[in-house]
């Protein structure tokens, strides 16, 4: 039986059409201990079915509405079950189980409420020039519109206590809610940090990615916001 | 004066069309009827549009016309996406109030779960109003 010490940090996986990956991911997660909720994006495929099997709670979108969407659906849940901690876990295979203990363990070293993944910390062998160079960018960009002085700000590996948690707004619902993330840290005040973690690119991983294109609908996302609100 | 009697039965449309709408939205419905009434002075006057866009210094009356046009529908698209964004808002807060009204639990934690206040056992559907996570009214308002 499981112990009430696990079930207080939940690991978020919003997953797309992850069928191929999943499995092996949340095969991982449960190996480490971890109770592990599954927003199913509005899938085509099995992956709500590999992730109820594997054992993972399962929310499922009737429609798809995008990864900003999907963890603020998991977010919202797990904060409605009383979670201490949540944990949000690319469904790609592209983070490392392991790098999740360094990002508890920092939250509570740290006595920070956001802990944030970042693969340039230390090296990754594996990493195209390309993204680098749009990485670099888009650190620029946060330190400019949010004053966050952050190494990687595109990361999908983060741990949040549950009151920084609750400040995340996440209405952007495609893919500039990483850049929404930061600003609603940013204006919260509450304390962060950043962890080394390892991304592990596989031409999967990279075909499920953004392209350089991308980066201009993110911007074009977060102008639109501003004169919205 | 074909041409003429068209346009002004067009734009008579739309000032009536602004007075149907007067009460949804009150901004767009008087901008409209400024737009068209202006409309119908040029469409009878037009050595007026001449005399306002030489005073502003565009020239032709009928470039005036045209800026104005493009201005106005860039206004218009942007209205129209704003209204596609917050319809967007709306959509995915019903479909996340279904989407977690339907959370699949594994059965292997039922028991550790169900002592979790306000969460139902391992069924795939809220069993009331008052056990179910979906918590309808911080969804949905």
């Amino acid at each position: 039986m499981r112990s009430n010490e696990p079930s207080t940090t939940w690991v978020i996986c919003p997953a797309f059409n992850e069928g191929t990956t999943l499995g092996r991911v949340l095969g991982e997660l449960h190996g480490c201990g971890y109770q592990v909720l599954v927003i199913d994006d509005g899938s085509s495929d099995a992956t709500s079915r590999i992730a109820a099997a594997s054992g993972s709670t399962v929310i499922s979108h009737p429609i798809n509405l995008g990864q900003g969407a999907a963890l603020k659906t998991g977010i919202e849940y797990a904060l409605a079950q009383g979670v201490e901690r949540v944990v949000t876990f690319d469904a790609d295979g592209q983070h490392r189980v392991g790098d999740v203990a360094g990002l508890l363990a920092a939250l509570d070293r740290e006595q920070a409420d956001f802990a944030l993944g970042s693969r340039f910390l230390q090296r990754s062998r594996t990493m195209p020039l390309l993204r680098a160079l749009l990485l670099k960018a888009a650190t620029l960009f946060t330190i400019a519109t949010t004053g966050l002085r952050l190494t990687d700000t595109h990361n999908g590996l983060r741990a949040f206590t549950r009151r920084g948690a609750a400040v995340l707004r996440l209405r952007q619902n495609r893919m500039a809610h990483a850049s929404e993330i930061l600003a609603d840290i940013a204006r919260s005040g509450l304390r962060y940090v950043e962890v080394p973690v390892t991304i592990d690119y596989t031409e999967y991983s990279l075909s499920k990615g953004q392209r350089a294109g991308d980066f201009l609908m993110v911007l074009l996302d977060l102008f639109a916001q501003r004169l919205y609100r | 004066m074909i041409a003429q009697a068209i346009f002004s039965l067009l734009l008579c449309g739309v000032l009536l069309y602004a007075w149907a709408e007067y009460r949804r939205s009150p901004a767009v419905a008087s901008m409209s009827v400024v737009v068209s009434l202006a409309g119908l002075i040029f469409i009878w006057v037009p050595s007026l549009s001449t005399g306002v866009a030489e005073f502003v210094g565009i020239g032709r009356g009928v470039d005036l016309i045209l800026y104005l046009w493009v201005c106005i529908s860039l206004i218009l698209l942007l209205n129209l996406h704003l209204k596609l964004r917050t319809q967007e808002e709306r959509i995915t807060k019903l479909a996340r109030a279904i989407a977690i009204a339907n959370t699949v639990v594994p059965s292997e934690t039922v028991t550790t779960l169900s002592e979790v206040p306000g969460r139902q056992g391992a069924s795939s559907r809220p069993a009331g109003a008052q056990t179910s996570p979906m918590r309808m009214d911080d969804q949905i308002v």
